[in-house]
């Protein structure tokens, strides 16, 4: 197993012996994970293991009750979300979180709030997403699931992201447009963006992934490349033992 | 892996000129604690005051321990109980919140699948 590198430099991202929960409920029990700059990172787990809920914490949408979460060697937690948005940290929820009853044009537009021209955040998301340019007028909730993930993606690139979250890219999508999302997800993975992606179905993203991680009841059992892990996969997601 | 460095120095000079200041989580704990010292030290001292009141026979030393002890020790009381409230009451409702938000996602996977196996009839 071949430890996360982050010798060279501090990771964008590094949660230490994270704690948290929803009030009395403890669902993190210390988990440590890094995100070295310009690589891709897989968090895998079966359902419930506790992956959103870290991708709440390393977004500040949750705040740990023990532990740190660090950006570039800096201590930030507690930081409000809006903040770490503001300095590019970029989350694409589980579920999209577009809004259904808006053009794909007005959903861009909400981008601009943070400052950024419509002009420039439509070129970026039409020049990679060229679909979204033919369907600018269209309602976004009536567009195809994948459709919809793009006009997500393309929301979230537009605010030139350094670290991007990604929940459950693949939900809800047939196999062909998840590995036509994970082929985008390459592509902004080489322009730069140090990538967390979290997912329950792990083998379309192991191809993208440089580092990948298992999580399990609330704790990260094993990181490594995704040649090594790919065999603990099975074990992790069935509930048996590690030959 | 992929570097850019530009966009990654950018970052990493936005996220060192933040203004971080100490977690909300932690104060909430410590308020709490805070609360229940406070409460406990107003005690000790309303009932000290009230033994030296007794045995102070003079009526200008009654009036001074009341002063410093008693009356102290209940304002203390006072304030560590409502920091103790404030902040259980707190936990409690946050805790109260997710059992909400847990049973209507339960709720609503059984009408799902009741509507299911409504729709498919029985196997």
């Amino acid at each position: 197993m071949t430890p996360i590198d982050t010798s060279a430099a501090p990771p964008l991202l590094e949660l230490s012996g994270v704690r948290a929960g929803y009030g009395s409920i403890e669902v993190l029990h210390g988990v440590n994970l890094a995100v070295p700059a310009g690589s891709v990172v897989a968090l895998l787990g079966p359902n419930g293991a506790g992956k959103t809920t870290t991708l709440g914490v390393a977004c500040g949408l949750i705040e740990p009750t023990a532990g740190k979460v660090l950006m570039a060697g800096r201590d930030v937690t507690g930081v409000a979300p809006e903040e770490l948005v503001r300095r590019g940290v970029v989350t694409i929820p589980e579920g999209r979180g577009i809004f259904p009853n808006l053009t794909v044009r007005e959903n861009l537009q909400m981008v601009t709030y943070g400052g950024a021209r419509l002009a420039d955040v439509e070129a970026t998301a039409y020049e990679r997403f060229p679909r979204l340019g033919e369907r600018r007028k269209q309602l976004a909730g009536t567009m195809s699931g994948g459709e919809q993930q793009m006009l997500a993606m393309a929301r979230g690139l537009a605010s030139n992201p350094a670290l991007l979250f990604l929940d459950e890219l693949s939900m809800g999508l047939a196999p062909l447009v998840v590995e036509e999302l994970y082929g985008i997800v390459a592509q902004i993975a080489r322009s730069g963006v140090s990538i967390l992606v979290i997912e329950q179905f792990a083998r379309t993203v192991l191809g993208v992934a440089d580092y990948a991680a298992i999580m399990l009841n609330g704790l990260v059992r094993s990181v490594g490349r995704p040649a090594d892990i790919e065999d603990e996969l099975s074990a992790a997601y069935l509930g048996g033992q590690k030959p | 892996m992929n570097e850019q460095p530009e966009r990654v120095e950018q970052f990493q000079a936005e996220i060192n000129s933040m203004k971080v200041k100490a977690s909300g989580a932690e104060n909430e704990s410590r308020l709490l604690i805070l609360g229940i010292v406070l409460a406990v030290a107003g005690l000790a001292l309303a009932i000290v005051g009230g033994v030296q009141v007794g045995g102070a026979a003079d009526a200008l030393d009654q009036q001074s321990f009341l002063a410093t002890g008693s009356f102290l020790g209940i304002a203390l009381i006072i304030a560590g109980a409502a920091l103790f409230v404030r902040y259980s009451l707190a936990r409690y409702l946050r805790f109260w919140l997710v059992r909400l938000v847990y049973e209507s996602r339960a709720n609503t996977d059984r009408i799902v699948e009741a509507i299911d196996r409504a729709a498919h009839g029985p196997e």
